[in-house]
Formats: C-alpha cells, structure tokens, sequence
C-alpha cells in the first residue's frame, strides 16, 4: 500500500462523493460510508511499517515527500477509524437536512486532509495539507449559517494567525538550511544555536499551540464545538484539534530533538516549564469555566480545552512516561468526547435540537443505548478507573509526583474533581431525573447511531481493562523518539516506583459487585415504581416539571463565578475592535477610486524623484 | 454520642441490628441504574478497602498505589449520585449535588496533603510509605509532614460527613438527601456504604500519617481514637450551610495543607 495512492482515495472519495450527491442521496451516502471504511482498513494496513517515501511531486523546487513512522500510523489510524463512525453517524442525523452533499463532501475533505497532515514527509505538505484541513472545518463550523458563521470566523482568525506563525516558521528554516525534509532537517536543527532553537519552539507552539487551544490561544473552540454540527464537532474535538498535538510531538521531539527540548532556553523558565505550566493552566480554568455551563455542547467544549491541558502537561514534562501519557490520552480522549458529542447529538436527534442542560432530563429510560454511551464517556473523562481515561491520566500524574513537581500534579489532579462535578451535572440533567411531559414519546437512537456508540463504549473499557493494546504502539513511538522503552505487559505498566495493574483492580471489583450483588439479592423483594412515586417529606409531589437542574452548583458558583471570567476572549475582542478601527482609519486612504489611486502613485514617484534630486542615494 | 450529650442512647450494637432488619424489610426501586449505582458504591468502597493496609495486611498494595485509591474513592460517591439520580427525586439531587460540592470543598486540602506525603517519601506506594515511617517515626511527628496532618485532622469531620458538615444528609432540610429514595436492602447497603467510607478516611490517616501499623489490633486501636475524636466534634457542633463549609475548608485547611506541601519541597531540595 503506497501513500500517494491512499490520499489520492481520501481526496478523490470526497471530491466524488460531492458529485453523486447530485444524482442520488442514497449512493452518495453508501460512498461516503465506504470510502470513510477503506481508508481504515488502507491505514491499519501500514502498521509497523516505516515508508520514507520518494517525493511526489515538487513546488518551486522544493520536493514535497510523504512518509510514515510509528507517530504517524497512530494518529493516521485514529483519524481514519473516527472519522468513519462519524460519518455512520451522520447518516440518520444528516438526513433530511439540506446541503447534505456539501456536508459529506467536506467531512470527508477535512479526514484526507489530516491523514495527508500526519503523513507528510516535509513541512510545506505539511503547511499545504494543514490550510485545507483548517479551510474545509471553518465551512463545516459554519454550515448552520446564523451565530455559527460567528463562531467559525473567530476560527478562521486565530487558526490564520497560528498559520502564519507556522510559515514564518517554515520559511525561516527553508532559509537556513535549504531544505523542508523533516527526516533532514532532524539532523541540521540539533546543530543549532539553543537561541534559534528557543525560537523554533516558540514560534511552532504558537501555531499548534492555537489549533490545541492551549490557554490563552483557547477562545475560538467554545464557540466552534457549540455551534457546528454535532457529528462534525466529535471529528474537531476528537482528531482535529488534537492535530495540534502531534504538531507538538513533531516539533519538540522529531524537529528539535528531546534532550535539547528539556535543556532549550537554559535560563530560569525553560521551554518545558513554561509549556508544562500552561497546560496546567489550560486544566483548571476551562474545567471550572464547564462546572457553570447549561449548553451540553459548550460544556463538553470547555472539557475539551481542559482535557488538551493533560496532554501539554505529560508531553511537556519529556519522560517516557510523560510522553507516553500525553500520548495515549490523546487517543484517549479521542474517543471519549466523540462518545459523548455523538450522544449529545442522538438526544438532540431525537428531542428537536434540544441541547440546553435545563430543558431536558429522565431520557435514560428512553435512550438507554445514548445514557449508556453518556455515563462510560463521562467515565472516561473523569478518568474512573478501568476506563481507558484512567490509565493515561495515572501515567500522567505519576511522571508529576515522581518528577518532583507538586504543584503542577494538584493542577491536574484537582481538575479531575472539577470534571467530576461538572460531567456529573450532564449527565443527570440530561438522563437522571424525571422526564418530562412532552418528551414522553421520545424514540430510541437509531442504529446508525447506536452502532457508532457502542463501537465506542467498548473501546473504553478494552483499553481501560487492557492498557496494553495501545500502549504497545505508543512504546514504539516512544522509542522512536529516542527515550527509554517502558515494561509495557497487556494490562498495565511495571516499574519499580509502583506499577499498575488493570485486571487486578478490574477482578477486585468485579468480585466485589457480585458479592454485593448476591447479599441485595438475599434481602427481601423490591417493588419497581414510577418516577412520580418518590418521597417529598409529607408535601404532594408536583408531576412534569420536579427536577432538580436550574443552577445546580448555585453554592459553589457563587463562590467561584467572579474569577472564572474569560478574561482572554475579553481581550481578543477588544483587540478585534481596536483593529477594526485601524482597518476603516486605513479605509480612508484606500478610497476605492482608482484617480485616488493614480495621484498616489504620482506622489509617491514624485517624491522618490525629490529624494533622488535632494540626497541622491540611488 | 448520648454519653457525650448527658443522656441515655441506645446500645453501641444497635446500628448492626438496624442494618440486619432492614434487609428483611421490602424496597421501592427506580429501575435498574438506582441497583447497579448502589452495588457499585459499595463495591468501589470494598475494593478501596482492600488496597489500604490494615496493620501489615494489605491484599492489593502492589497493583497501582495511593493514586488508584484516590480515583477508586471516586466511586462511591459517584455510584450514590447515579442511583440517587434516577431514583427523580429533587431532594435526593439536591443532595447529591451538596455532597459533590463538599467534596469539592474538601478535596483541595487531602490532594494537598497526599501530595505532600507522596513527595516527601517519593512513592506512590501506601505499604512502602507505611514502612518508610517504621524507619523515621510517624509522618505527623516529622518536621515537614506536620502542618499536613494538622490539615488533615482539620478536614477529617468534612470527609466523614458528620456535623458540622452534614450538609448532604440533612434530615431537617431535605429529608436526608440522597438517602430519600433508600427503603429496606438499599438502605442496608446505603448505611454500610457509609460506614466503609468512613473507615477509608479513617484508615488513610491513619496509614498516611499516624505510622500505620504492624499488627490490626494496634491499626485498630489508632482508627478507634480518631473515630471518638471525631464524635466529639459531631457532638458538640451545629451545622454549616454549604458555602460555609467550603469557604473554611478552602480557606484554613487549605492553607496549612499548601504551607505544608511548600515545606515538603523546601525540605525536600
């Protein structure tokens, strides 16, 4: 299996899938599914294999080359797989609706474009590659046209803004060294003065730093996340904004090299450090801003800024462990927050577009598929142990506590009890409770929907049982990088700083439940009642609307809320004014008139021949 | 308790006869999440037990450590809060959501704490930190240690639940919070529930920060102390509102707990 041909289906399948589109919705949809499937199976074909390909074709000179290694299949494998149950997903969320052909078109567009981003063999692909990747998401956050052309506008801005720092970049290394080759340029960059490579660093974390939302680059995604369409939105969480992670790993680790990474900027705040504190800046606040959201979909978004932090901090610090952590969280988290934006999306599906955490409740005896779906991705997030959220974010606080940094490891680990209360509150105001009147005839999930939920449950628990399926992947990466091998065995990690075993806990617990199980089961009989059958102390129970949501962490959040203003987008804002009022003081030189135009350019000559007359430097 | 208060109560063994009468007594159940939340709880707080060790018996100690038992602690609350939830009761939610705040309010100092313990000895491992104590002498004696333990004890009636933090069951208030909906075997499993998660605060003090033990008659003995220690604080106070409560265990425990961590780091270098 050759790369060339690989991207040529992804980007093909997606141009072919606009055009069938237009004959018939129905082929048009087996296409998008089947080319979204061929593509994993293409990429599971990779596996364990390291291509360094030939170039492809040339751009001013500069061969553009495709190539994979052990970073590269884990992400492409991931991108592909998720990207097809979305794509599943979307069929009965999708249906009905217009422009769907657009819609499945650009999915597709957008899946090509990261595979051709993680494939890429030099950095102007990579540029290439990551312009239509961010070009194709801001027209898919903006297909609900109203407040969403706002969101993906604020995307297009700040993912541009990354962009050019990412050429600057680029170009400055094109300068140096004559060549884009990552496999090369590994070799050239290690020579570097620490100066330069401090300045490679910075200027590379800001782009992917913006496409990670690592805080203050964050503001875009809230809004994003909110407002494209849900199917779409578990592709941008899932794959799409972790793209900014595996430009991380690329350029700390393969570009720059890790032992300098650690070293680089040899005053008091290191790289690392800085980056390290980020991210654990990036863990607290988003998680505490989630706790008061009433959106679904924004409080799922603001976990996923938070949830990008744990992935900084563990790729930050630069320890196999931590690397390894970061890593495999990012896999992690992947599929988490598609379960849970995809179970979002089926309540929405079914109740009318309702994502408002106020407005819905009891759903769990109507959708049990999408409840089951919700509680193991909320597991997942909060990182209960044998989910698969668990094991990464054990790894993660161990390389904290055991690396000597406290501080950074209560960052992290007290973000994990402001997820818990806040995913609690999802889940219970969406499926606890009591249902309500007019939601009394709500239908299942689908099964195109199901089928993707369920793929995606399981996943969290066979990776939470047995770690080790991933992690032995992920060893591999890591040794490509040049740390230490870690004693990966199927169920956990050994070491000698305390191990980690997943099928010990997984038999404790299971026992554990029988025996409670068979000691309830030996009390006497239970009588199942109604939801309007509950206890009120003497008081007569009100029907429809008694449950418990409306300003749910009232105590907490008026404790809290005054900190938690987002002082970033604040600012953003205000600079977006004061240079919109820059742009129309511009406006009124550039009228519009071409004579303005012409007596410009007669006075600009006039008065280059008046310096030429006066000085004479020419 | 009644000793404490000058009145007559009734015997010490009276909680085991309540718990052996509610489960011959029958149930209302709110479908199958109220079950499986409430055999989860108690399974989590099994297992808990099972990796804490009690005087040199410790089943699980080799199968992840201190950061397992902080995340499997996770359970019980969270088994209580899914059970609770379904069981569409506003009380019970109310309830639930007390306790998640509380235990919000509390958690900040313990992390501050454990992580403390956890640097200071440099393991993750709650038997090599008990043995490393059976070297140096109890954790809470030692000069960087101290201030955590004071924190811990400051926080210990918070992690039991009792006055004056007894915001989440609250007869008064809101008919016992998330207990409304328990009727015969759940309440049984609810109350022994309860009882298991006061022994993982107990014992964690005890192993963390008290030396643990050789032998379980004397771990016993410890837990027994800090057990009466804190009836007396539940004797003697009344009860907070739930911003209240967070805003102490926010504002003194937290503070000696972080001074405590800085020491630990200083001392450390």
């Amino acid at each position: 299996m050759n790369l060339e041909l690989l991207l040529s289906v992804a980007f093909g399948g997606s141009l072919l899938t606009y055009v069938l589109g237009r004959i018939s919705s129905r082929l048009r949809d087996g296409l998008a599914v089947l080319i979204s499937l061929a593509l994993v199976a293409m990429v599971a074909s990779l596996y364990g294999r390291t291509l360094g390909g030939g170039s492809y074709a040339s751009f001013l000179g500069v061969p553009l080359v495709l190539r994979v290694g052990a970073l590269s299949w884990f992400f492409a494998i991931a991108t592909a797989a998720l990207g097809s149950l979305s794509v599943i997903f979307s069929l009965s969320y999708m249906k009905g609706r217009e422009r769907t052909s657009f819609y499945y078109s650009m999915m597709l567009l957008v899946n090509a474009a990261m595979l051709g981003v993680v494939f890429s063999g030099d950095l102007l692909s990579f540029f290439i590659f990551w312009e239509v990747m961010s070009w194709s998401t801001f027209l898919l956050i903006s297909y609900n046209r109203g407040p969403a052309v706002a969101a993906g506008l604020k995307y297009i801005v700040m993912s541009i803004i990354g962009s050019m720092a990412m050429l600057v970049g680029t170009l400055s290394l094109y300068a140096a060294y004559g060549t884009l080759d990552i496999a090369e340029l590994t070799g050239l960059v290690a020579f570097a003065s620490t100066g330069y490579q401090v300045f490679l660093l910075v200027i590379f974390g800001i782009a992917f730093g913006v496409k990670n939302a690592v805080m203050p680059l964050h503001t875009w995604l809230p809004d994003a996340y909110a407002e494209a369409p849900s199917p779409f939105t578990a592709v941008l969480s899932g794959m799409l904004t972790r793209m900014g992670v595996y430009g991380f790993l690329l350029i700390i680790f393969v570009i720059v090299g890790a032992s300098r990474h650690l070293h680089a900027g040899s005053g008091v705040p290191t790289f690392n450090r800085v980056l390290a504190w980020l991210g654990a800046v990036t863990i607290v606040i988003p998680t505490f801003i989630a706790m008061l959201q009433n959106d679904a979909k924004k409080l799922l978004a603001w976990h996923g800024i938070g949830q990008g932090g744990y992935m900084i901090v563990g790729i930050a610090f630069g320890t196999s462990l931590g690397v390894a952590g970061g890593i495999f969280h990012t896999l992690n988290h992947a599929i988490y927050i598609v379960l849970l934006f995809m179970s979002v999306a089926a309540v929405q599906y079914r109740t009318g577009g309702e994502r408002d955490l106020n407005s819905l409740g009891g759903l769990i005896k109507k959708m049990p598929i999408a409840f089951v779906g919700g509680l193991l991705g909320i597991s997942g997030l909060i990182g209960v142990p044998l989910t698969n959220g668990f094991v990464s974010k054990w790894l993660i606080y161990k390389t904290l506590i055991l690396g000597g940094s406290p501080f950074l490891a209560f960052a992290a680990l007290i973000g994990t009890w402001g997820t818990i209360l806040s995913v609690y509150k999802f889940l219970h105001n969406m499926f606890l409770g009591q249902l309500p009147e007019k939601y009394r005839d709500v239908q299942q999930s689908p099964a195109s929907m199901k089928l993707p939920m369920i793929v995606l449950s399981s996943a969290i628990l066979l990776f939470g049982v047995l770690p080790g399926l991933p992690l032995r992947v992920i060893n591999r990466i890591i040794v490509s990088f040049g740390f230490e091998s870690l004693d990966v065995s199927l169920w956990g990690i050994a070491s000698e700083t305390g191990a980690l075993s997943t099928v010990n806990i997984f038999a404790a617990l299971l026992v554990g439940c029988v025996l409670v199980w068979l000691v309830f089961r030996a009390g006497a009989r239970v009588v199942p009642v109604g939801q309007e059958d509950s206890y009120a102390a003497g008081a007569a129970v009100p029907v429809d609307r008694y449950h418990y949501t409306v300003s749910y962490y009232a105590p907490l959040f008026r404790m809290i809320a005054p900190f938690l203003k987002d002082f970033c987008d604040t600012f953003y804002r205000w600079l977006a004014g004061w240079v919109g009022a820059l742009c129309s003081a511009l406006k009124r030189i550039y009228t519009g008139y071409v004579g303005d135009y012409a007596m410009y350019i007669v006075v600009f000559l006039a008065a280059l021949i008046f310096v030429q007359i006066m000085w004479g430097p020419w | 308790m009644a000793r404490i208060h000058w009145r007559y109560g009734p015997p010490l063994y009276q909680p085991l006869i309540d718990i052996l009468r509610l489960f011959t007594q029958r149930g209302v159940s709110h479908g199958r999440l109220f079950d499986l939340g409430m055999v989860l709880s108690l399974a989590g707080s099994l297992v808990v037990v099972l990796f804490l060790p009690f005087g040199g018996i410790s089943p699980m100690s080799g199968s992840g450590g201190l950061l397992v038992v902080l995340y499997m602690m996770l359970l019980m609350p969270l088994g209580i809060a899914l059970s609770g939830g379904e069981a569409a009761n506003p009380n019970a939610s109310i309830g639930i959501s007390r306790k998640l705040i509380l235990a919000m309010g509390y958690e900040v100092p313990l992390l501050l704490i454990l992580l403390a313990v956890m640097t200071h000895y440099g393991s993750i491992s709650i038997a090599e930190i008990v043995s490393a104590q059976r070297r140096t002498g109890a954790s809470i004696a030692s000069v960087p240690l101290v201030l955590s333990g004071i924190a811990y004890v400051l926080i210990m009636p918070a992690m039991l639940g009792v006055r004056p933090f007894e915001v989440v069951q609250a007869p008064q208030e809101i008919s016992s919070g998330p207990m409304a909906e328990y009727g015969g075997a759940y309440l049984a499993l609810a109350t022994v529930q309860h009882a298991l998660s006061a022994f993982i605060a107990i014992s964690l003090f005890v192993n963390l920060l008290w030396g643990g033990a050789s032998n379980p008659a004397v771990f016993f003995l410890k837990m027994l102390v800090v057990f009466v220690l804190v009836l007396f604080v539940n004797a003697a106070f009344p009860r907070l509102r739930v911003e209240q409560a967070v805003r102490y265990l926010w504002r003194w425990p937290s503070l000696i707990a972080f001074i405590g961590l800085i020491l630990v780091v200083v001392v450390g270098r």
